[in-house]
């Protein structure tokens, strides 16, 4: 098994490692860089719940191979706020956007990437988008007025 | 999953069983079987190299007749395999029976196989016609083997 | 899982590590298909080998002659948004736009989709519907085949195991060619399709059809070219072609599986057929 040193900025904060070529993007971020923020949930690129970004494109970090983070730029949940949290964010907590909270970053990380690409998607274009983001427990509704909500907010 | 596969064979039928019954010979005609060896009574191991795309896979397995009637032209044969790398095994029971009608037996086999574990994440539809192609190969095979003695 | 990474920087390069490890390599491109099956345990290899690192595989342009070249290490969100791609056919942008969801379409290439060869992926109806053909390199030179012979079997290509995909060109389309894509999904939105037809058509003066190419997925081992319905069409006015889209639901092979019976299926084909060649003639 070969091993690579690779070159990445996490959050904005310039990264290295040493890893093995079967070494998945969602274990080093979580294991080797210790944000744990992402999480791992169906490990087959289905429920959006490790979706991270990576050069501003969303992807399943459990589908990545490590050894692509070199020359990228990857964000995740722990990187989308400063001290402050984001108008996303707080348009989550005042539209009941989650509840346990195990989609949520995922969730976070696909609504961050629409955003920035549609500055006032229509509701058509949010559910379109965020199609991929399962969630068990709200029902989608929070969550779609959430990012509408943001919308509006920052727009 | 559940499969019938048949051919018919310009043979009398005593000569078709006779060529079925020498399994390990019968047995090579199952496109990918290797090292096909007695194991006792009615007893074999084998190994059966499948490949579906890039996935290659090597079954090693044991197969053993559990029945057989030559007046009535049936047999069953119960193999059990595994893929020990990819974690993954099958069980299949085959019941064959051959009937004949003027000179030619066609032979028909009934296929009921059970994928376990790993092998199954492949999806049933891709290992049933997999399974299913194998099955034919044979039939055909034996039917080609037995006319040309 | 235990192999060597390789990162080949040129074309030539990574021709040369299949060549080297032959059986033992596998490509790697946006790596959707190969990490599940490496994780899995399914795929064995020594060696794999990534194209990301080959600048000269990527891209979505059109052609000189009005055609359109893609990449073969270009995604499938690529594609989506790539205004030669929807200049060229839009059909062919709402065919990568259908696909799975954002983060595959962000991660998958088209041509790692084609080598894939699931019976049931969108792009590769659409691209032969509309006459693609794919350019491939090995150490032994190059050459080039029709997207609709490309796919043999499920999970299976005609391509040795030292080739490369490296482009998809598709040709400049006859004055007049309209095209669609419909992908049945009575199941989930990111969910492959139980039936899709992707066709092409085009009209002669007087209205009835000069052309038509019918390419049906996920009803058969490969993508579906039903040359027989075709024939049966060419000449007659769209509206009187029911006869020939009686044909169908014979001229295809589906298999029961979670998305549907095999009956369902064939049904299905004739049904979403018979709407594709409404829609285009309208």
């Amino acid at each position: 098994m070969s091993t690579h040193r690779i070159h990445f900025t996490l959050n904005g904060a310039r990264r290295e490692a040493e890893v093995p070529a079967d070494r998945l993007l969602i274990d080093l971020v979580r294991d080797d860089c210790g944000a744990t923020g992402t999480k791992l949930g169906c490990a087959v690129g289905v429920c959006g719940a490790c979706s991270v970004l990576m050069d501003g494109a969303v992807v399943s970090a459990c589908l990545v191979p490590a050894v692509f983070a070199d020359g990228t730029s990857i964000t995740t949940v722990e990187g989308l706020a400063d001290d402050a949290l984001t108008p996303l964010q707080d348009a989550f907590i005042r539209e009941g956007g989650f509840q346990c909270g195990i989609c949520t970053p995922g969730q976070l990380i696909a609504a961050t990437a629409l955003l920035r690409e549609h500055e006032r998607p229509e509701p058509a274009e949010i559910r379109t988008w965020m199609m991929g983001n399962l969630c068990r427990c709200t029902g989608y509704y929070g969550i779609e007025r959430a990012i509408d909500r943001a919308a509006r907010t920052t727009a | 999953m559940k499969f019938t596969n048949s051919a018919t064979v310009a043979a009398p039928r005593d000569k078709v069983w006779a060529r079925l019954m020498d399994i390990p010979a019968a047995a090579r005609c199952v496109p990918g079987v290797a090292s096909v060896r007695p194991n006792g009574k009615d007893k074999y191991l084998g190994t059966l190299a499948v490949q579906i795309g890039p996935v290659r896979l090597v079954l090693d397995g044991d197969f053993a007749i559990i029945a057989r009637d030559e007046t009535a032209g049936t047999a069953s044969i119960r193999a059990d395999a595994k893929d020990s790398r990819v974690g993954g095994a099958i069980r299949a029971t085959m019941n064959l029976a051959l009937a004949e009608q003027k000179g030619e037996t066609e032979v028909r086999i009934g296929t009921d196989l059970t994928v376990i574990g790993r092998l199954g994440e492949f999806g049933q539809a891709v290992i049933k016609r997999k399974a299913d192609q194998l099955m034919q190969d044979f039939a055909e095979c034996l039917a080609r083997q037995v006319t040309m003695r | 899982m235990t192999f060597d990474y390789h990162e080949p920087r040129t074309l030539d390069d990574a021709v040369q590590l299949l060549a080297r490890y032959g059986e033992d390599a596998h490509l790697l491109a946006g790596g959707t298909a190969t990490v599940l099956l490496l994780r899995q345990g399914l795929l064995r290899p020594g060696h794999v080998v990534a194209l990301r690192a080959i600048p000269e595989l990527g891209g979505v342009r059109r052609t000189a002659d009005g055609g359109l070249r893609i990449g073969a290490t270009a995604t499938h969100r690529q594609v989506e948004r790539s205004g030669d791609a929807y200049a060229y056919s839009p059909a062919l942008v709402e065919a990568f736009a259908s696909v799975a969801t954002i983060r595959i379409r962000n991660q998958a290439t088209v041509g790692g989709n084609l080598a894939h060869a699931d019976p049931a992926q969108d792009p590769p109806p659409i691209l032969a519907a509309l006459g693609g053909a794919v350019t491939v390199r090995s150490s032994r030179g190059e050459r080039s085949l029709p997207v609709e012979d490309l796919a043999v079997d499920h999970f299976t290509t005609s391509l040795a195991h030292d080739e490369v995909i490296t482009n998809i060109i598709l040709p400049a389309l006859a004055s007049g060619t309209r095209a669609i894509y419909l992908k049945f999904l009575p199941k989930t939105a990111d969910d492959y399709a139980t039936v899709s037809v992707a066709a092409s058509l085009r009209l002669a003066q007087n209205g009835t059809i000069a052309d038509v190419r019918l390419v049906l997925g996920a009803v058969g081992p490969t993508p579906l070219r039903l040359h027989a319905v075709e024939d049966a069409m060419r000449g007659r006015p769209p509206d009187r072609v029911g006869d020939a889209l009686a044909m169908i639901p014979e001229q295809v092979e589906p298999l029961d599986d979670v998305r549907g019976s095999a009956a369902y299926k064939r049904e299905m084909a004739r049904i979403w057929t018979a709407r594709a060649v409404a829609r285009l003639a309208a």
